[in-house]
């Protein structure tokens, strides 16, 4: 074992002599002007944001705004499936050049990545049978909770709950979804029209509102330091609520206006 | 909303299983030529060369492929290489795959009697031919139980491969799951294709292992 573990911080030491040899990219905006191509990662298992049709081709409000924001770059658009859990990393390490993946902003993801204006309004809440009692965030102590690893809703309802809630985490929103609706866990925390798509869908689950975690508006998620990228970002998110456009998606995705979006 | 049909749920996991086969095949094919090599570097007996290996295989025994492929895709990219999807998975699921076949296999050439090794030499037979005529050919009537069983954990292994992009199987279930709202169906036919792709492997294995065991009823 002792050998194993040497080899591995030699590997990790190589690694690192070859990131000091590399500091220094070209920008982002650089590199999509002259491909022609930017690499936007979206949610495919999140609806009305992000999931798939008859194909399984992505759409969603938020292949929509991703589409839109790719038009008026004047460039190509190469939708990458990313997760809660993944998309982060894949700005990062600029395996994607933005990410419009109903990305919520707060201090810690603002440290990593740098945000755009938001484009869309987001909620999110707790929800449980009617017949579950949960009236306020104390209730929920001794209860268990599904909610996807990673996204907004997990962080906040780690603020909130007592600490004698049982948190189930799960790796994408699809098999969060699953998991409250065959009753494998009593509550679920995540947004709202995901829920609403749900009784939608199984109006005999009889799933209700209970309580607001938060109203998190969407961004779109750039790699630190690609002011240039986020400029432009900035201008076509403004311009397009100036027109309207934001609000025809809002309308369209989640059959209501797009209220105040904070800059 | 778009109302999928259970032919639309069955014809886009079929279509998304041929991901799932090709990184299988990936698997088997470099994890098999790596593993070969390596188990007959170890067989050639150098003290240092044995001590690599088996770190080598500690290494990738020891640490789950979903870090493995997490660390090739996005940790060697935060250094500023780019390495596709491809090149993560092709690279990870080698890597993995050839260490377990590796151990496999040096167990199952170690099940062979000492007395046939220095049988063997006695005839004046190398290195090589050892290998060839006499160790390996029984060591490979051992080795297709194991064998055959770890492959089809690779097969259902290469799920993981959807965290760095991959819709194969499982990732295009998860999505389809969270469209029609009906999990217990679309993971019910997740699960049935799996038990298609793993079945005939399993039933190869069989095949085979009767006809190599034919000289012993």
């Amino acid at each position: 074992m002792k050998s194993s573990k040497r080899s591995f911080l030699a590997v990790l030491g190589c690694a690192a002599a070859l990131a000091l040899g590399n500091a220094h990219a070209q920008s982002a905006l650089d590199g999509i002007v002259k491909s022609k191509t930017v690499k936007i990662g979206i949610p495919t298992d999140y609806p009305p944001y992000g999931f798939v049709g008859l194909d399984l081709k992505p759409q969603g409000l938020d292949i929509d705004v991703a589409n839109l924001i790719a038009s008026k770059l004047g460039a190509k658009v190469e939708l990458v499936p990313v997760v809660s859990a993944n998309r982060i990393p894949y700005l990062q390490t600029k395996k994607v050049d933005l990410v419009v993946s109903t990305l919520g902003k707060n201090e810690e993801r603002a440290k990593i990545i740098d945000f755009s204006h938001a484009y869309a309004p987001f909620y999110q809440g707790v929800f449980a049978l009617k017949e579950t009692q949960v009236k306020a965030f104390s209730d929920l102590a001794g209860k268990t909770v599904a909610v996807t690893r990673g996204a907004m809703e997990d962080e906040m309802l780690a603020k909130v709950a007592p600490k004698e809630t049982i948190v189930k985490r799960f790796e994408d929103q699809a098999a969060t979804t699953a998991a409250f609706a065959a009753g494998q866990t009593q509550v679920i925390a995540t947004s709202v029209s995901n829920i609403g798509m749900l009784s939608e869908k199984n109006p005999k689950l009889g799933v209700e509102y209970k309580l607001l975690l938060r109203d998190s508006p969407c961004f779109v998620g750039i790699a630190k330091g690609e002011d240039a990228l986020r400029g432009r970002v900035n201008e076509i998110l403004l311009a397009a609520k100036a027109d309207g456009t934001l609000n025809k998606f809002a309308q369209k995705w989640l059959k209501r206006d797009a209220g105040e979006l904070p800059l | 909303m778009i109302e999928f049909t259970l032919w639309d749920i069955v014809r886009n996991l079929a279509l998304a299983a041929r991901w799932t086969v090709v990184l299988s095949l990936i698997a088997f094919v470099g994890g098999g030529l790596v593993g070969l090599l390596l188990l007959v570097l170890r067989l050639s007996g150098r003290a240092p060369v044995n001590r690599v290996i088996g770190a080598y295989v500690q290494l990738f025994q020891g640490t789950p492929l979903l870090m493995q492929l997490f660390l090739l895709y996005f940790g060697i990219a935060l250094f500023g290489i780019d390495t596709s999807a491809w090149m993560a998975a092709g690279v990870a699921l080698t890597l993995y795959a050839s260490a377990y076949l590796a151990e496999i296999w040096r167990g199952c050439v170690e099940a062979i009697p000492r007395g046939q090794w220095e049988a063997s030499k006695s005839l004046a037979l190398s290195f090589g031919q050892q290998l060839r005529h006499i160790i390996l050919p029984q060591a490979l009537r051992i080795a297709v139980p194991p064998t055959v069983g770890f492959l089809v954990q690779v097969i259902k292994g290469t799920a993981l491969a959807s965290v760095i992009g991959f819709v194969e199987l499982t990732k295009a279930g998860g999505m389809i799951a969270n469209v029609t709202y009906e999990p217990l169906l679309v993971y019910g036919c997740v699960a049935l294709m799996y038990f298609v792709l793993c079945f005939p492997v399993s039933l190869y294995a069989r095949t085979l292992e009767r006809k190599l065991h034919v000289g012993h009823r």
